[in-house]
């Protein structure tokens, strides 16, 4: 799923100054389950801010709404009658769906409300961590299923860095060295061979360093 | 001249730690008005219940748990703890006092200690005065 935090308070303020009558449009899929920007969130940040325009002296008029999908048409539509009766819609889905909402309302600002931050898990209740930065070519099958290019601190692709202790990443040692993992889990698979794969420097063109990416489906396509 | 301020409190409470029956040890005072909100377990105190109440027009929350380890449901007072804390913290950011929302461990028929978590929570609020948001 994608992670993402709700922006500080004080941050949102400030966003939403030059507007007095919006729209707080949450996405129910992966910001609702990292708790940044559900229905429940929805409902606090619009409480909070209420109370913090009250007793700033500052009218505003707060609706509240929470669609399926932000990143897809057929759901955002849902939301043109709550759009059209805003100035101004702040939306607590990723940056993708922000920019999905500002895609179809071309007359009405869309602001975020929260930071997109990465691609990841549920590690456990309250933790969530990042698994793959969406390389455009994952090679998870030679790393036993764990991601160097995005839990190693250097991206190394062949082997450790040699600074790991006690299983602990050299740069942070909260962190799981992803080659202490790496290797773990390829013993207890039996593919330690892998290790003798040279991985040749990562070419980075199907990441982000050409601009950004499109996926076309023809045979999805009319 | 001012008129007196009577502050508005807010009790949330867990039906085991604080039994509706000793609602009454409150009745005939006036120097706060009181509204109770009754709960099968403090757990189910949701950042927007505790939010609700001060855009109702609260001075001040307190949240009655149960002792730690007591808990009916294992660790409801524990979450309601954790939520509470949080917030307190947007209190702050919101720029109303964290300082108006509190949590208290109670164990159940302590009227005692009832009284003396409501008077501490008036003692603050004569402090803190009228939430600036209601
Ligand atoms: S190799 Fe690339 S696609 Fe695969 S998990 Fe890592 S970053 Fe994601
Ligand atoms: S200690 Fe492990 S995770 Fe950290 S940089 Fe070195 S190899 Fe990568």
């Amino acid at each position: 799923m994608i992670v993402a935090e709700q922006k500080p308070l004080s941050e949102i303020k400030e966003i939403i100054a030059p507007y007095k009558k919006i729209l707080i449009l949450g996405c129910g899929t992966c910001v609702k389950t990292c708790f940044a920007g559900g229905e429940d969130e929805v409902a606090v940040l619009a409480s909070a801010l209420r109370l913090a325009c009250k007793k700033d002296g500052k009218k505003i008029e707060i609706e509240e709404l929470t669609i399926e999908r932000q990143c897809e048409d057929e759901f955002i539509r849902e939301s043109a009658p709550a759009v059209s009766r805003s100035e101004g819609v702040l939306s607590l889905a990723c940056g993708a769906g922000v920019q999905a909402l500002a895609r179809r309302f071309a007359r009405t600002p869309v602001l975020p409300g929260v930071n997109t931050t990465f691609i990841g898990v549920l590690e456990k209740q309250g933790v969530f961590t990042e698994e793959c930065s969406g390389c455009g070519n994952c090679r998870l099958d030679i790393f036993g299923g764990i991601c160097p290019v995005t839990r190693c601190a250097k991206k190394l692709l062949n082997g450790p860095c040699g600074g790991s202790q006690n299983g602990k990443c050299e740069i942070n040692p909260e962190t799981d060295c992803a080659w202490q993992l790496i290797i773990d889990r390829l013993k207890a698979l039996g593919q330690m061979d892998n290790l003798r794969k040279y991985i040749p420097p990562k070419n980075w063109s199907t990441s982000l360093s050409g601009g950004p990416r499109k996926l076309v489906r023809e045979d999805h396509m009319i | 001249m001012n008129k007196k301020f009577i502050p508005k409190i807010t009790v949330f409470h867990c039906i085991n730690a604080f039994t509706e029956n000793t609602h009454s040890i409150f009745v005939g005072r006036n120097d706060f008005e009181v509204k109770f909100i009754k709960l099968p377990c403090s757990s189910m105190v949701k950042d927007i219940f505790l939010l609700r109440a001060f855009e109702a027009g609260a001075d001040g929350v307190v949240v009655l748990v149960c002792p730690e380890g007591q808990c009916r449901y294992v660790e409801g007072n524990i979450r309601a703890k954790k939520r509470v804390a949080w917030v307190k913290n947007l209190l702050d950011d919101i720029g109303i006092d964290g300082g108006r929302l509190s949590l208290s461990n109670i164990a159940a028929g302590d009227t005692a200690a009832a009284t003396q978590i409501i008077d501490n929570a008036l003692k603050n609020l004569a402090e803190l005065g009228q939430n600036p948001a209601a």
